[in-house]
């Protein structure tokens, strides 16, 4: 039960974090952190229900979160090497 | 359950407050050490929970490679990444948008309490069993997923080398 607020409560945060911060650095830091919410979900449901499926989850979306993390973590660097500022709101090159 | 009561409150409280430090904190290397205690809680609910391969995975992906590989980025930014000041309104719309997630999840949540089986599981063995059983698709889908990620990583960044 608490844990279970707990992870509810950290993707709530981190939610609000990816709205809340104009740094995109800081954007995947809360998407960071939904997904350990996600993570905590998981174990959590193999602990309670007695399978061990939630855990080899867990280990996959580990693996999806370095991916995202490397790839956005690039896109951030090419954007603002040259830039002045480090703002989300501020490249223009891509219109839709 | 109950001698492990307080051991999961404490880890539960180090995990929010450390999550609310990385939204919150203003300057971006603050939120690098909120991410790397974040982590290092959530690996300590793990490992409350039983589950010490995904404590171990956690510690070394997250507080080894990830958070390592944010503080690199953060050096490199401009300005350390600082960011200019926040908006009343955005800040007003992100409470709301968080607030209204935790009361849809609350609800969701509540309305569907899982009954304890009290049994513990966990053991690599076991782990393996599942990764090469039933779940066997999204686990090799894994390996093109980090070459892809890998690649992609690198074109970009050469991209950006032959523009200027």
């Amino acid at each position: 039960m608490l844990v279970l607020g707990t992870s509810a409560a950290l993707l709530a945060l981190g939610s609000g974090g990816v709205l809340l911060r104009r740094n995109p650095v800081a954007m995947l830091m809360s998407v960071e952190l939904m997904l350990n919410a996600g993570n905590l979900l998981f174990v959590l449901a193999a602990r309670v229900r007695g399978v061990v499926d939630g855990q080899a989850a867990a280990l996959i979306v580990l693996v999806v979160a370095a991916a995202e993390a490397v790839v956005g973590l690039g896109l951030a660097l090419a954007l603002f090497r040259d830039r002045s500022r480090v703002d989300v709101d501020d490249p223009a090159e891509v219109r839709g | 359950m109950s001698e492990l009561f307080l051991p999961l409150a404490v880890g539960c409280a180090v995990a929010l407050v450390s999550g609310l430090a990385v939204v919150l904190a203003r300057r971006p290397v603050h939120s690098v050490v909120g991410l790397l205690v974040h982590s290092l809680a959530i690996a300590s609910l793990f490992l409350l929970l039983a589950a010490d391969l995904v404590a171990i995975g956690q510690v070394l992906i997250y507080s080894g490679a990830i958070v390592v590989l944010f503080l690199f980025v953060i050096a490199l930014l401009p300005a350390g990444g600082a960011e200019g000041p926040i908006g009343s309104g955005r800040a007003l719309s992100a409470v709301l948008a968080a607030g209204a997630l935790l009361a849809a999840l609350a609800a969701g949540l509540s309305a569907s309490l899982p009954a304890a089986t009290g049994r513990s599981v966990g053991g690599v063995e076991a782990i393996g069993r599942s990764l090469f059983g039933p779940l066997v698709v999204p686990f090799e889908l894994t390996a093109p997923l980090l070459l892809v990620a890998i690649v992609g990583a690198v074109a970009i960044w050469r991209r950006q080398e032959q523009a200027p």
